[in-house]
C-alpha cells in the first residue's frame, strides 16, 4: 500500500525533503574521514536495534568507455564471488546466517553495497565489506557464470518489458554522446564481450577507500561508529584512482519530438525530458527547480494536473519529476497518459499549452505553499533507517557534504518566487529536450 | 662442533619454533571467524522490548497496539474482513477497487482538490485498497497533525462524495489498468496462472475488475457497498507509534464513528486447487520465458507451518543462498533469479515459485526445479542446513521493526491470521523448536509427489533448448 512518502527513493527525493520546522533538523548527521580517505557518515536512529550499512563507490556507468557499457554493473555482481579471505559465495552465506538482508545496485553515477542487519551483527558485515574493498579475487569460472547471469538479467529487466528497449533508445537520443545516454547494464554484445581482466582492472582503478563513502544509519552512536569504522575499514590500503575524463558539455544538441509505434504497447503515452542543472553543474538553481517541479506536476494539486486532467479532461494522469543528484547533468521529466479515446497528437498539443499556461500563472503564493508541502512530511524520513541511509548516501555520493545535506531544508525555505521564475525561464527557454510520442503498433493491441 | 655452537644452534631452532608458533597465532588473528566477531562485538548487548497490547474502545472496537514514542508519528492499519475482490457481487466485479480509489477523492464539504490540499499540506497519508480477501485502509500522520488526520479519515470513510467527475475518471483509469495488463508477459502470466489454478473460484478474478461491470457501477451501488462492507463487525485494526493505550481507545471511536455496526455476511468456499503435475505453456513472443510453479501448502496456523516454512526457506526462499538459486543461478548461470514462497490467503494456501530464463535455458531450469523438488522430498534437509536457516530467521527477526507503518500492518495481519497477541514474543521460539524430524516430515509430505504444476509464458521450442550457450 502506498503511504505518503513511502514510495521509491528517487520519487521520495523529489517530493519531500527534510525538516519540519526551523528548530529541529531531520538528521543528526556525523561525518568524519579515515586516514585512508574513506568518508564515513553516521545517522543515528535508536528506534529499534537494527542498522543499514551501505558502502557507496563513486563509480558508475558514467565512468565507462564507449563500447564498454555495463562494466561497473558486472563488477557489482562479481563482488559477491569471493575474496582472498572469504572464498566463492561465502559472503552471501555468512550474511544470511547473521540474519542480514543484502544486495547491491549500480547507477549512472555510483555503485552501492548494502545490508540491513540486527545491530549485534553489524561488525560481521563491516569485516566482509572492508575485505572486499581491497581483496576481490573471483575465479575465472565464476566470472563466466556471472556474465551469463547478467545477460539473463538484461533479458528479464530490459527486454521482457516492451518499453525497456525503447527507453534505451530514447535516452541515447536525449543524451547523444554523453555517457548518460548508454545503458547501465550494457548491451548483449558488451556484456558477453568483457574479459576477466577488463573487470579486474576496473576494480583496481576505482575501488579504493578514498573513492568510497560508508553510511551507517540506525542504532549506533557516533563514538561506536568511529571505533568500528577504524577497526575494520581503517586497515584497508588506499589506492590511487584512475583519471576520468569530464563528460561532454551539453549545449545546443538535438531537441525535438520523436513519434514511435511499438509492438506490445497496450496504451499510448508521452514522455518529455529536459537536460537540467544538477548539484554539480549549476548548484544555484537546483532548489528552485525542486519547488518548480512540485508546483507543476507532483501530486493532484499541481497546476498541470488541475489543467490537463481536471479542467481539459485530456489525460488520465500527468506528472513531473526533477533529479538534481547527479555527478553530471540533472534531468527534469514529464510523463502523460492520454485518455484512451483521444488523438495523441492533440493530447501533446494540450500538454504543451498546459505547460505554458502553468508556467505563466505561477504566483508567489504557489511558491510558498509548495515549499510548505515539501517540508511538512520530512519527519517521516527519521522513521525507517533504510530511507535515511539511501537519501543521505545518494547525496553524499554525488558530492554533497554532510552540512549541505543537513541544511537542505533551509535551502528549500530560502527559494524565492524570483528564483523559481528564473530557473523556469532558464530551463524552458534554452534547455535541451526530447519528447517521445509513443503509440501501439497497429493491430498489436489484444484486449 | 663445540658445545657452545651446539647450544647456539639449539637456541636458534627454538627461536624458529617460537616464531612459527607466533606467526601461526598471528594468522589466527587475521583469519575470519564471524561467530567470534559477534561474541566480542561492542554492540552485542543492544536489544529492545516488543510489547503488544489489546485495547477495546468504549464503543467496543478492538485493536492491537505497539507503543513507540521515539519519533512523533502514528500509523494505523485496518481492514474489513471478507470485503475484498473475491466478495464483489457478481456483475459488480471491481466495485471494491473503485470505492477504494474514490474514498480519498472528496469527502463531506471537501471536493477532491480541497481534500488533497489538506492531506499534502499536513503530510497526512490516507490510502485504501483491496486484496482478494479484504478491503484495507491505512493512515500515517505526524503527532502534531493527528486530530486533523483522524477527522479526515472519518470523513473519508463515512461521507465519501463519489462526485460524477471523479467516478468517471476512476472508471477510465480502471479500463486503462486492464489494458496495461497485456503489456508485459509477467502480468499476462499472473492473470493466466490465477485463471488456471482457481478455475471458477473468485480468486481467479482479475484484480482490477471486469470491464462491463465497471461501466455500470453507480454512486448508489458504491454507497450500498459501504453499508454492506465497511462495518465495525468486520473491522480489524493495528496501531503503532506515538500514542498511548488510553488515547488509542478514544481514537478508534473517533475514526470509525458513523460506520454501521453490522454488515452483510458474505462467505466464499475454500479454493479447491487441483495439483496434478500439469504443464501449461502460453505462447507469446518475448525475450525470456517466465514460469510459475506451484504445489499445495498448509494454513498459517497449522502445527506444521514452521517446519515447512524452514524447508521452503532452504529450498527457494533464501535469496542467492537457496538450493534452487545455487544450482540454477550460481552454478550454471541460467537465470537472474529463482525463488519460492508460501502464499497464504484465507481460502487457499500454496507453495509457489517463479523464474525467468531465455528459451535456450528454460528446460534446463525446469529440470533443476523438478530434480531439486524430488530430492527435497526424498532426502530432506541436513542438520547443518537447518541450523543455518534458523540462524537467519532468528537473527533477522528485528528487521521487521524498521518502520512504524510496517509494524501496524503486522499487527493487523496477526489478528487476521489468528497468530495470537504474544506472537512477537513467541515467534523465535517457534523457529528454535523446529526439529530435523519435523522439518523432514514436512519435506516428505509437501515435496514428495509428482503434483507440482508449471504455468509458463514465452517461446517454447524443445529443440533449441540447450543447443547453444545462452544464444550468444
Amino acid at each position: 500500500m502506498n503511504k505518503l512518502c513511502k514510495i521509491s527513493v528517487l520519487a521520495f527525493l523529489s517530493v519531500c525533503f527534510f525538516l519540519e520546522n526551523a528548530s529541529s533538523k531531520t538528521f543528526d548527521l556525523h561525518e568524519f574521514t579515515l586516514e585512508n580517505g574513506l568518508k564515513v557518515i553516521v545517522a543515528p536512529n535508536h528506534k529499534a536495534p537494527i542498522i543499514k550499512h551501505i558502502v557507496w563507490y563513486k563509480v558508475g556507468s558514467i565512468d565507462e568507455n564507449l563500447g564498454k557499457s555495463g562494466k561497473a554493473h558486472l563488477l557489482e555482481h562479481l563482488m559477491f564471488r569471493g575474496t582472498k579471505t572469504v572464498k566463492d559465495s561465502e559472503f552471501t552465506r555468512i550474511i544470511d546466517e547473521n540474519g542480514g538482508d543484502s544486495n547491491a545496485f549500480t547507477s549512472l553515477d555510483f555503485t552501492a553495497y548494502h545490508q540491513t542487519l540486527d545491530i549485534t551483527r553489524l561488525e560481521v558485515a563491516m569485516f566482509l565489506e572492508a575485505d572486499r574493498m581491497e581483496n576481490l579475487n573471483f575465479s575465472h569460472e565464476s566470472f563466466e557464470k556471472e556474465r551469463d547471469i547478467v545477460f539473463q538479467e538484461r533479458k528479464q529487466v530490459v527486454e521482457n518489458n516492451p518499453m525497456g528497449g525503447f527507453n534505451e533508445r530514447y535516452r541515447s537520443i536525449l543524451w547523444s554522446n554523453h555517457p548518460y545516454g548508454r545503458p547501465v547494464i550494457g548491451s548483449d554484445e558488451e556484456i558477453m564481450g568483457f574479459s576477466y581482466q577488463d573487470v579486474m582492472s576496473f576494480y583496481n582503478s576505482f575501488y579504493s577507500p578514498k573513492n568510497a563513502i560508508l553510511v551507517l544509519s540506525g542504532d549506533i552512536t557516533k563514538e561506536e561508529a568511529e571505533i568500528l569504522a577504524k577497526k575494520y575499514y581503517g586497515k584497508v590500503k588506499t589506492r590511487d584512482i584512475s583519471d576520468r575524463p569530464n563528460p561532454p558539455v551539453m549545449d545546443g544538441g538535438f531537441s525535438g519530438v520523436i513519434e514511435v509505434s511499438l509492438p506490445d504497447i497496450a496504451s499510448p503515452r508521452i514522455i518529455k525530458d529536459y537536460i537540467a542543472p544538477s548539484y554539480n553543474t549549476d548548484k544555484e538553481k537546483i532548489y528552485a527547480l525542486m519547488v518548480l517541479s512540485k508546483i507543476l506536476g507532483e501530486d493532484e494539486t499541481s497546476k498541470l494536473y488541475k489543467d490537463l486532467v481536471v479542467a481539459k479532461k485530456a489525460a488520465l494522469s500527468v506528472s513531473s519529476s526533477y533529479n538534481a543528484f547527479a555527478r553530471s547533468y540533472g534531468s527534469f521529466s514529464f510523463s502523460v497518459y492520454p485518455k484512451l479515446d483521444l488523438n495523441i497528437n492533440k493530447t501533446l498539443q494540450q500538454f504543451e499549452l498546459s505547460l505554458k499556461k502553468s508556467l505563466s500563472e505561477i504566483t508567489e503564493k504557489d511558491v510558498e505553499l509548495a515549499k510548505k508541502k515539501m517540508l511538512s512530511g520530512l519527519v517521516y524520513i527519521r522513521d525507517n533507517p533504510g530511507d535515511a541511509a539511501y537519501i543521505v548516501g545518494i547525496m553524499a555520493a554525488i558530492g554533497m557534504t554532510a552540512d549541505e545535506i543537513t541544511n537542505y531544508d533551509d535551502s528549500i525555505k530560502n527559494v524565492s518566487f524570483e528564483d523559481v521564475k528564473k530557473a523556469a525561464d532558464f530551463l524552458f527557454g534554452s534547455g535541451q529536450n526530447v519528447t517521445a510520442v509513443i503509440t501501439p503498433l497497429q493491430g498489436e493491441i489484444n484486449e | 662442533m663445540s658445545k657452545l655452537l651446539k647450544i647456539g644452534y639449539l637456541l636458534f631452532l627454538l627461536l624458529l619454533l617460537f616464531m612459527a608458533v607466533e606467526a601461526y597465532k598471528y594468522r589466527g588473528n587475521v583469519s575470519f571467524d564471524p561467530e567470534e566477531i559477534v561474541k566480542k562485538s561492542i554492540l552485542k548487548d543492544k536489544t529492545f522490548e516488543t510489547n503488544v497490547v489489546e485495547i477495546v474502545s468504549e464503543n467496543g472496537i478492538k485493536a492491537y497496539l505497539f507503543e513507540d514514542h521515539t519519533i512523533p508519528i502514528i500509523s494505523i492499519d485496518f481492514l474489513f474482513k471478507n470485503s475484498g475482490i473475491s466478495y464483489d457481487e457478481a456483475g459488480y466485479e471491481g466495485i471494491g477497487n473503485m470505492v477504494s480509489a474514490l474514498l480519498t477523492e472528496g469527502a463531506g464539504d471537501l471536493d477532491n482538490d480541497k481534500l488533497k490540499e489538506e492531506l499534502e499540506l499536513y503530510a497526512i497519508g490516507i490510502s485504501f485498497g483491496v486484496d482478494f480477501d479484504d478491503f484495507k485502509g491505512s493512515l500515517l500522520t505526524l503527532s502534531e497533525n493527528k486530530e486533523k488526520a483522524y477527522n479526515l479519515l472519518n470523513l473519508a470513510l463515512t461521507k465519501p462524495r463519489f462526485d460524477d467527475e471523479n467516478a468517471a475518471l476512476a472508471k477510465q483509469r480502471m479500463n486503462f489498468a486492464l489494458r496495461m495488463q497485456s503489456e508485459r508477459p509477467d502480468s499476462v502470466l499472473g492473470l493466466e496462472f490465477a485463471k488456471n489454478i482457481y478455475g471458477r473460484h473468485p480468486y481467479s478474478r482479475n484484480p482490477v475488475g471486469q470491464k462491463q461491470a465497471i461501466a455500470k457501477i453507480t454512486r448508489k451501488d458504491m454507497q450500498n457497498y459501504i453499508k454492506e462492507n465497511l462495518t465495525t463487525d468486520k473491522l480489524v485494526v493495528g496501531i503503532s507509534g506515538d500514542i498511548t493505550p488510553d488515547e488509542a481507545g478514544k481514537v478508534l471511536d473517533k475514526i470509525f464513528q458513523g460506520l454501521k455496526k453490522e454488515g452483510l455476511n458474505k462467505e466464499i468456499s475454500a479454493a479447491d486447487i487441483v495439483f496434478d503435475g500439469r504443464d501449461v505453456e502460453i505462447k507469446r513472443k518475448s525475450a525470456q520465458n517466465i514460469a510459475i510453479f506451484a504445489n499445495r501448502a498448509l494454513e498459517r496456523t497449522d502445527t506444521d507451518f514452521y517446519p515447512l516454512y524452514v524447508v521452503n526457506y532452504i529450498f527457494g526462499e533464501a535469496g542467492l543462498g537457496s538450493r534452487l538459486s545455487l544450482k540454477a543461478r550460481e552454478e550454471e548461470g541460467l537465470t537472474y533469479g529463482i525463488y519460492t514462497s508460501i502464499v497464504n490467503r484465507q481460502k487457499s494456501d500454496m507453495l509457489r515459485g517463479r523464474f525467468s530464463a531465455t528459451p535456450e535455458n528454460y528446460y534446463r531450469v525446469i529440470e533443476i526445479v523438478k530434480n531439486e523438488w524430488k530430492n527435497m522430498g526424498s532426502k530432506g534437509i541436513t542438520e547443518a542446513e537447518l541450523k543455518s536457516a534458523k540462524d537467519y530467521l532468528i537473527a533477522s527477526y528485528n528487521l521487521r521493526f524498521a518502520s512504524i507503518d510496517n509494524i501496524s500492518s503486522m499487527l493487523t495481519y496477526m489478528q487476521r491470521y489468528n497468530l495470537g497477541i504474544d506472537f512477537l514474543q513467541k515467534r523465535n521460539e517457534y523457529v528454535r523448536n523446529i526439529t530435523l524430524e519435523q522439518a523432514n516430515g514436512a519435506a516428505e509430505k509437501y515435496f514428495n509427489d509428482d503434483n507440482l504444476i508449471f504455468i509458463s509464458i514465452g517461446n517454447f521450442n524443445r529443440e533449441i533448448s540447450g543447443e547453444n550457450d545462452n544464444g550468444k
